[in-house]
């Protein structure tokens, strides 16, 4: 450090004290640091969807938009409900439950295709009975971005909190997750 | 010269090396030479009330008080992204936008605050932007410097001379406001002719930076609503008591008659009247804000005053105001020495030190020529003479030393030819609307 320099910062520390590390504590409440200005590679996010999660906000498209990615969206039956409809009615009622709800997450998957494409993106879509939670946990080892709603698997409730079965997938997910 | 008198010189000259060096803290080396004086009987008790001017250093108290219970509230960092946010996207257009904003804030607030919020926001955008932000931080420099010297309470040598000769905040506008505008626009037109071409960027990088600038909410920075109101109430009260205060009597007369209508308030008693208010009324913790005090300046300034007052006892300043008497022969050529040596030596000194040595060898002008038009060659000279050098203000050695802890150098030598070259286009300017004014 040449004398200049040395000075330069002899006479800022009698000036300024300490009072610019309390500035810079105040300022990273809200601006980037240099690794969050960094925006990941993420070329495919998965997107699931259910009866409770079937509209994806303005906002969560907004976020989406800055990355050029492939969104696969995922209408995922609940395989224990099926199940649990074989046993205690019959098969019938079973496949007519299974039906009506591919009827529906068909419906429901390209409404949500065709809003997509309005923004702009490429779409894939799977519908398929599974474990709402477990299967995405799986499914997004093969994206690099999971999008949830946060009433994903929620029921009925009508609680703005986060749904357990999401939070349990942000527990378990590796890649980032967005909450919408 | 007789012993004492020595004693007082060499005091003066070692203290303001030490200053210039600051191996000693500036405030620790001008307490130590105010006791060499005191302690060897120099200044006595009552010399030394005399010689600190409590009016400089209750303003910039009162000031303090103000600012600080007003950071608390985010204003600063509100006003950073709100600034960055009106630029959309155009480099050049931030460069204009900061240093306008730079210019303004310092001219109301003290300039170190100014520059120690707005930097940082500064580099962000640089960043963002992936450009040089020298051009940047360099104009806000400048810009602060010369924002500061268009008020009474914008620059610590504007609030000292204000204090001794007695001047009020709006001769102060009168004075130095209209020529520091000009030179606020020769600024921007000079740096924008320097740096202007190292600015473009290409529409993609644009629209990068206005993405991630319209990611920044100025409302997240505003940390307490209630206190940001009221701190920005405050302010413009203050401000507006500031343009009022040496007829305040007059204007509260008309509506409570028992006040003195010849009655002003000390721009010293605006700012504590400030302070209080706000203290009062955000109910802020006192001890909290007394803590964050600039206490180490204001000591700095008081040892300055007494170390200046020995010169003054032993007859030093006197000396050199009638050998400057003999050798001057008009007011405009009094005015072009007091302006050139003060902008000069402010650029090599600091120019807290050299306004505190001066002032009392204007007054021992004053004997001798009309030396009303010397104190704004001085405000002149010793605020845009601080753009000289690195060191010559405290607003570029803030940004220089955040700008080098950053990893962002600015050199001695290159600050020094940019830094020159601002000095004598405003200082020219200034002194010749200055000249028009008072020696045609």
């Amino acid at each position: 450090m040449g004398y200049s320099s040395a000075l330069i910062q002899r006479k800022f520390k009698d000036i300024v004290g300490r009072r610019y590390e309390s500035v810079l504590k105040e300022y990273g409440e809200f601006l980037l640091a240099d690794e969050e200005m960094l925006v990941p590679e993420v070329r495919s996010i998965l997107i699931p969807l259910d009866l409770f999660a079937h509209d994806i906000t303005d906002e969560a498209i907004d976020i989406l938009s800055a990355y050029d990615a492939t969104i696969s969206l995922a209408y995922i039956t609940d395989a224990g409900v099926v199940e649990l409809i074989e046993q205690t009615l019959d098969r019938a009622s079973m496949e007519e439950f299974q039906a009506k709800k591919e009827e529906y997450g068909q419906r429901l998957l390209e409404r949500t295709v065709a809003k997509l494409e309005e923004h702009g993106f490429s779409t894939q879509t799977r519908m398929f009975v599974g474990h709402k939670g477990d299967d995405v946990v799986q499914m997004a080892k093969n994206h690099d971005m999971v999008a949830l709603s946060r009433r994903y698997a929620n029921g009925e409730s009508t609680d703005l909190s986060i749904s357990p079965t999401v939070l349990r997938i942000c527990q378990r997910v590796e890649t980032p997750a967005l909450i919408y | 010269m007789d012993t004492i008198a020595l004693i007082a010189v060499a005091v003066f000259l070692f203290t303001y090396a030490l200053i210039i060096d600051e191996r000693i803290h500036r405030a620790v080396a001008a307490m130590m030479g105010a006791a060499v004086v005191v302690f060897i009987g120099i200044i006595t008790w009552e010399g030394l009330l005399e010689h600190i001017d409590f009016g400089t250093i209750f303003l910039l108290l009162g000031m303090m008080i103000i600012v600080n219970t007003a950071r608390g509230s985010g204003l600063f960092e509100y006003i950073a992204i709100r600034t960055a946010k009106l630029a959309k996207g155009s480099p050049i257009r931030v460069m204009i936008l900061f240093a306008i904003v730079t210019a303004i804030v310092s001219a109301f607030l003290d300039n170190v605050t100014t520059v120690l919020l707005l930097t940082p926001m500064l580099l962000y955008v640089a960043r963002v932007m992936n450009l040089n932000p020298i051009p940047f931080l360099v104009t806000e420099i400048f810009a602060s410097n010369v924002g500061g010297a268009a008020t009474l309470i914008g620059d610590p040598p504007n609030i000292m001379i204000a204090s001794s000769a007695g001047l009020t905040f709006n001769e102060f506008l009168i004075h130095l406001g209209p020529i520091m505008v000009v030179n606020m626009v020769l600024l921007i037109g000079l740096m924008y002719l320097i740096y202007g071409r190292s600015m473009r960027v290409s529409p993609d990088e644009r629209q990068e930076l206005v993405r991630t600038l319209n990611g920044l909410d100025e409302r997240a920075a505003i940390v307490d609503r209630s206190l940001f109101n009221k701190s920005v109430a405050v302010i413009a009260f203050v401000v507006l008591l500031f343009f009022i205060h040496d007829r305040i009597g007059e204007i509260l007369h008309t509506v409570l008659p028992f006040v003195d209508p010849t009655m002003g308030l000390e721009p010293a008693e605006v700012a504590l009247i400030g302070a209080a208010i706000l203290l009062f009324w955000s109910r802020q913790s006192p001890e909290e804000i007394f803590e964050k005090i600039e206490w180490p300046a204001l000591f700095f300034f008081g040892g300055l005053f007494v170390i200046v007052g020995a010169l003054v006892e032993t007859g030093i300043i006197s000396s050199i105001a009638t050998v400057m008497v003999e050798n001057v022969g008009t007011t405009g050529e009094a005015m072009f020495i007091v302006t050139w040596f003060a902008a000069i030596a402010s650029a090599i000194v600091d120019n807290i030190p050299l306004t505190a040595a001066m002032i009392p060898l204007i007054h021992d002008l004053g004997a001798t020529m009309d030396v009303y038009p010397l104190w704004w060659s001085l405000a002149l000279g010793a605020c845009l003479g601080g753009n000289g050098t690195a060191i010559g203000a405290s607003a570029n050695v803030v940004v220089i030393g955040i700008a080098e802890r950053e990893g962002i150098g600015i050199t001695f030598i290159d600050f020094l030819k940019v830094g020159m070259l601002v000095l004598f286009l405003t200082v020219a300017v200034g002194f010749g609307i200055l000249w028009l004014k008072f020696a045609m």
